[in-house]
């Protein structure tokens, strides 16, 4: 019988780690709005109820502003913020006309059950300039969209409420299981907020859209529990790699 | 918010479908879901307007031609003499009150009001409150009934600043505290305005002579109560969103018709308090900025009868807006008026072209960092800030979950402790586990600080070179010397006496401030992000268990044969497979190879026998391999 001198050992399989999915559905994002012409902004996740709220037209009456959605710090002093929106009014201030801007991080509302987590991500987009539009805000939405999901995907545009964006709209996509699913909010930035950030209103206008990373990752990856995200378990993180 | 189709269509002329209808809610930005003719409504909260089938139609009327005509009681009506102060004319601009005195209480109800509590599976509770709680379907406006007979006295509206008891209508106790608009009789608070009247004065199905009160209340005077005394009403619900502050008189005369078709009104007579002036907020006619908002061509007729048909005046190049919109302020708000009319799905792209920004991304400090650790196998989490305890400088949040997360955390490895426990709990060996993050601290003022925090600890890796070495601080330090040379790091050995576990590796942790770091750190990454979102298969929660089989080879080319059926086997209970232990015999030219199986269900957790029947057909299908033998089994 012939017998094989080859020693060569096993390949050597050295385990790399994986960046968290919600980390990297976050910067995949934010790299596609760079190309599209945005740069990043970053801000504080302890906000004053001024930038969260106040200048976001938020009003004093709004629920939102309620102990029982909003986290309070310091005997009321701060707030941890509830949106990634007030990094926008920071940029704004700091900035002249045309500008676009991004900014992602953790937000945090006092919600807490299956579907809900009291902190997740956000990525919000801001683009003032002159002659800004629905329809150019829409063209932007559909690019976005198209690149996360495919240009084969069916979306739609319905009418919402925000404070600080009016028109203000809200966009789903079609899942394969023929339901629709929200993806991200979006419109005009209120010329109020404008106005709050020393911007002429009657010369600019400008866009703004967020997206909840959770809900892209969850769809993207076929992740059913939002909870699943959070609990570091080894088994569930190497599988994003 | 439920409304039955049968109650909307009657009023349009067109007779559309519920498909139809549910379209245009749709386009319009209703959401909504339709259950059995029925429409499970979702309102944005600046259209409290739309709460009710009037509201509803209104909108509506911008597609069909709309009958919002409502029979309405037209006689004149005596003065009511009410004893009646309002002491927060700020927050309760207009109040109207109806005395009405019936013959007999209506058994059984007919038209609308039958309709409404039939085809919405309603139950009913008294005469009164039933008309009442119908009105508030019917107009969107919320009106309360008092027994008359319980109301001897004089009525105040005030706020209260303090703790006061109140029972509602419902027979629930609550302890009011802080500052609250109530109407007190007496000095006893007969009802928490705008959210619920109270037991001591409210109808029963004795009641023939009833006070119905109509009023606006200021949202921000309602706002917040029901959750905070966890007593929702329909009320709180209307009020907090804004209703009409001018039709309170006409849906009184509406009660007053509809109590008239259900019995004979003895007695009947009104009162309303107007304490602000109503002014009518007007938006110059600028067809143009609308055009522009939009980016698209707008017609000015179609503009302006878009805008009539919503209920909008125009007068003398102004856009009168109706008291019942209170969510019209400027051109934006008349443009999404017109947007949802043309239907956002109808407006074309516009190709947009922002500025170019070059700025990349993804090359800084953090980044190098995050795959630097991932090359050395290390995992990034995200962990929550909040925790129980409070170390020195703590922020502490104010209204807390619950009393295990009433702190801010000031360091990320407490957090990375517990997950490494999480995970040596499901049988994991080899633990490296990252998380970049801010966190702050409190001492005059609020600082934050960028922090990297690392944890690891078991085996170096699970291949056969590092299988028999452990993490400890030396490890670390010399992987950090290829991303920070001559850089001062201080790993620490975290003690396991407080940890509650018997693993005994040695568990090594690093926090270092990234904003000290170098920021001409030079590392080139090997990995990189993947290209495509790798879909989720669910983990199992069920307990892992290992077993080890080695295996001496003598003609060498088997060595790779072997290592092919088993690194790629395939059985629903093997979870993962690795060489663990290689080594060649020079004097006896012998290779001795060794493989890791963990085994786990998704399903149960697995008897010894279950994982023996795999074991030993991998054990069988290997030695089918000529020129390879197993010394020895080793299990667990």
């Amino acid at each position: 019988m012939s017998v094989s001198k080859d020693i060569s050992p096993p390949a050597l399989i050295v385990e790399t780690g994986a960046l968290h999915p919600i980390n990297h559905m976050k910067d995949s994002i934010m790299n596609l709005l760079i190309s599209f012409g945005f740069e990043i902004v970053d801000g504080p996740e302890i906000e004053t109820e001024e930038f969260n709220f106040d200048m976001l037209n938020i009003k004093k009456s709004h629920p939102a502003r309620q102990m029982h959605d909003t986290f309070y710090v310091e005997k009321k002093s701060n707030l941890l913020r509830t949106h990634t929106s007030p990094v926008q009014i920071r940029g704004m201030l700091e900035r002249k006309p045309p500008l676009a801007f991004i900014s992602g991080g953790k937000v945090y509302r006092k919600d807490d059950d299956a579907t809900h987590l009291p902190m997740f991500h956000q990525v919000e987009g801001i683009y003032v300039d002159e002659n800004v539009s629905f329809a150019q805000l829409k063209d932007l939405i559909y690019k976005i969209i198209y690149s996360l999901f495919g240009k084969d995907i069916e979306l739609r545009f319905r009418p919402s409420y925000f404070p600080f964006t009016e028109p203000s709209a809200e966009v789903d996509i079609l899942s394969r299981e023929g339901k629709w699913l929200e993806i991200l909010g979006c419109g005009l930035v209120n010329p109020i907020v404008l106005k709050n950030c020393n911007i002429d209103p009657n010369k600019y206008s400008g866009l703004a859209f967020g997206l909840g990373i959770e809900r892209i990752a969850m769809l993207k990856h076929g992740v059913t529990d939002i909870r699943d995200f959070y609990k570091s378990n080894l088994d569930f993180l190497r599988q994003f790699k | 918010m439920k409304i039955a189709y049968s109650h909307l269509v009657k009023h349009i002329k067109e007779n559309p479908s519920i498909e139809m209808i549910s379209d245009k809610l749709f386009q319009l930005g209703h959401e909504h879901e339709t259950h059995d003719g029925i429409f499970d409504m979702e309102f944005t909260p600046n259209r409290g307007d739309c709460l009710s089938i009037k509201g509803l139609l209104r909108d509506l009327a911008v597609f069909y031609s709309v009958d919002l005509s409502q029979d309405i009681y037209s006689e004149n009506l005596d003065q009511l003499l009410l004893n009646f102060e309002n002491l927060s004319e700020n927050i309760c601009t207009h109040i109207s009150f109806l005395k009405i005195e019936i013959e007999n209480i209506p058994k059984e109800y007919t038209g609308s009001l039958n309709s409404y509590f039939s085809d919405l599976c309603l139950n009913k509770n008294n005469f009164y409150t039933d008309v009442s709680n119908y009105l508030s379907y019917e107009t969107g406006q919320p009106t309360h009934c008092y027994d008359s007979e319980k109301v001897k006295g004089k009525i105040v509206l005030h706020e209260i600043d303090g703790d006061e008891e109140f029972e509602t209508l419902l027979g629930k106790k609550i302890m009011l505290t802080g500052n609250n608009a109530v109407f007190s009789l007496d000095n006893n608070v007969i009802s928490l305005a705008g959210v619920m009247g109270g037991k001591s004065t409210s109808c029963t199905s004795d009641t023939k002579t009833a006070i119905i009160e109509c009023a606006y209340f200021q949202p921000e005077a309602v706002i917040g109560k029901s959750v905070k005394y966890d007593i929702h009403s329909d009320s709180s619900h209307k009020f907090e969103r804004g209703v009409d502050p001018l039709c309170q008189e006409n849906v009184l005369r509406r009660f007053i018709k509809i109590v008239s078709e259900h019995a004979n009104i003895k007695d009947v007579s009104m009162i309303s308090y107007k304490y602000k002036k109503n002014l009518v907020h007007r938006i110059p006619v600028d067809v143009n900025k609308i055009s522009k908002i939009i980016g698209a061509h707008i017609n000015k007729q179609d503009y302006l009868k878009y805008l009539l048909k919503l209920g909008f005046h125009v007068e003398e190049d102004f856009i009168e807006v109706p008291s019942f919109r209170s969510d019209i302020y400027t051109h934006n708000d008349l443009a999404e008026e017109v947007a949802r009319v043309i239907g956002y799905d109808n407006i074309l792209k516009s190709e947009i072209n922002i500025p170019c920004n070059q700025t990349p991304f993804d090359n800084n400090i953090e980044n190098k960092l995050r795959y630097f650790l991932l090359d050395h196998g290390f995992y990034e989490v995200i962990n929550s800030p909040f925790v129980k305890h409070d170390l020195a400088n703590s922020i502490k949040v104010d209204n807390p979950l619950d009393t295990n997360r009433q702190f801010l955390r000031t360091n990320i490895y407490n957090s990375l402790v517990d997950n490494l426990l999480y995970n040596e709990k499901r049988q994991k060996d080899s633990i490296k586990l990252f998380e970049i993050s801010d966190i702050y601290s409190s001492s005059d003022g609020i600082h934050k600080k960028r922090i990297l925090s690392i944890i690891a600890s078991g085996k170096v890796g699970l291949n056969y070179r590092d299988f028999s070495k452990n993490i400890d601080k030396e490890y670390l330090a010399r992987i950090f010397q290829e991303i920070l040379p001559n850089y001062s790091l201080d790993f620490n050995e975290l003690p396991r006496d407080l940890l509650n576990t018997k693993i005994k590796n040695k568990i090594i942790s690093l926090e270092i401030a990234i904003d000290n770091l170098p920021i001409d750190l030079s590392y080139k990454e090997k990995s990189r992000p993947p290209h495509k979102y790798n879909q989720y298969n669910p983990i199992s929660e069920k307990p892992s268990s290992y077993k080890d089989l080695s295996f001496s080879i003598n003609d060498y080319s088997k060595a790779t044969k072997l290592q092919d059926l088993l690194l790629n086997y395939e059985n629903d209970i093997i979870k993962h497979v690795y060489v663990f232990d290689y080594f060649f015999n020079e004097k006896k030219e012998e290779i001795k190879i060794g493989f890791r199986f963990i085994f786990q269900s998704k399903k149960t957790t697995l008897t010894a026998g279950e994982i023996d029947v795999v074991y030993n057909e991998v054990v069988e299908k290997s030695l089918s391999i000529k020129g390879l033998s197993i010394p020895g089994l080793q299990s667990n």
